[in-house]
């Protein structure tokens, strides 16, 4: 079996360049060609794409999904559950000047309440089928004025 | 011993050196000796694609086959370096007949042992040339012949160093593995993995053995 180190092959080395046993100058065009191709092809993706492939956010998943944080609820001992919502911070600067809560500051908290889509549990240790949880929220369901269809097709019209 | 019989025995040197034949290192146009090689050896190259049409059978071609030191040299100084091959371009020098590909018979029970060179390093050529001279020195093998050929793939995220064996004999391949890493100069940090062919096919195939 023939063995040589790397030592000994590198001893065996040439000083000068020897000819292969092959076209090795088509081998070498070849390898150039498919060089200036691949770097022609480089340069039209490029001036066809100055940003290269970026995906659009909207083009195959639909809108993104923006994780909104959960609203933080708080229920009180009459089992009104209350909306914290994250105070703006117009809204808190001008607090900290006024020391009092200015409209708009409202409307925009009322605002995006509105754009909040919430599960609110009911306490149901306060609420009870016969007596309502607030003197205030008792509605009034008997009809006061009926709608009597016969009355209205004897009218004074027809005759 | 006069000067004159001195100088009859030098004469007589010189006429016996004049007898030996040519090597390389004498003259390298007109040697007559070459030094064999253990088994001849075959040169393929992959081309990077430029058409979508061409397929890998397209790409890949036998270059030439060398079977002496000399035809070795000859070669390696008539080839581009592997810093002047375009991406996606394979250097593959195999064993004899035999294909460049995980299917041919005598691939297909062995595996490779494999190297990324992360970071564009100019020691590529250096270190792809010292894997080339310890494959065909038969240096790397200790006993018969494991080492079926070796693989250069230059790619944008790291130059791949692949050492193809024709089985999957652990000891083997231990002592192979520990030898690929001297010749690629890796220290402590520096990891060579074994994929055997069989798990050529999945997708997150997961080395058996790591050096």
């Amino acid at each position: 079996m023939y063995k040589y180190t790397i030592d000994e092959l590198l001893h065996l080395k040439p000083s000068e360049t020897m000819t292969p046993n092959f076209d090795a100058v088509e081998f070498r065009s070849i390898i150039e060609k498919v060089k200036q191709l691949l770097a022609l092809r480089e340069e039209e993706f490029h001036s066809a794409h100055p940003l290269g492939y970026r995906r659009r956010s909207s083009h195959h998943h639909g809108r993104p999904k923006v994780k909104h944080n959960k609203p933080k609820v708080t229920t009180d001992e009459d089992g009104w559950s209350t909306l914290e919502t994250k105070k703006s911070e117009d809204e808190e600067g001008a607090i900290a000047v006024d020391g009092e809560k200015p409209f708009i500051a409202t409307a925009t908290s009322a605002s995006s309440i509105a754009q909040e889509t919430m599960k609110v549990k009911p306490n149901n240790k306060n609420i009870s089928s016969s007596r309502p949880a607030d003197t205030k929220d008792i509605v009034a369901d008997k009809q006061i004025h009926g709608f009597n269809t016969f009355a209205a097709l004897e009218s004074d019209d027809d005759e | 011993m006069s000067v004159e019989e001195v100088s009859q025995k030098l004469e007589a040197v010189s006429v016996s050196n004049d007898d030996t034949p040519k090597t390389v290192l004498t003259d390298s146009n007109n040697f007559e000796v070459k030094h064999p090689l253990n088994s001849k050896w075959t040169l393929w190259y992959t081309k990077p694609a430029v058409d979508k049409s061409e397929s890998w059978s397209d790409l890949l071609r036998p270059v030439t086959t060398f079977e002496t030191v000399e035809e070795f040299w000859a070669i390696v100084q008539n080839i581009p370096e592997p810093h002047e091959l375009p991406l996606k371009s394979d250097y593959h020098v195999f064993r004899g007949d035999i294909r460049p590909e995980w299917e041919d018979e005598a691939n297909a029970k062995g595996g490779k042992w494999s190297f990324q060179l992360r970071g564009k390093g100019s020691d590529i050529d250096e270190l792809w040339l010292r894997t080339l001279l310890a494959v065909i020195g038969e240096t790397i093998d200790e006993e018969d012949s494991q080492i079926n050929g070796v693989v250069l793939s230059i790619r944008k995220g790291g130059n791949k160093f692949a050492l193809w064996t024709r089985s999957e004999d652990e000891q083997a391949l231990r002592n192979i593995g520990a030898k690929f890493k001297q010749v690629l100069k890796l220290t402590e940090d520096g990891h060579l993995e074994f994929f055997p062919h069989s798990s050529a096919n999945e997708r997150h195939a997961q080395p058996t053995i790591v050096l």
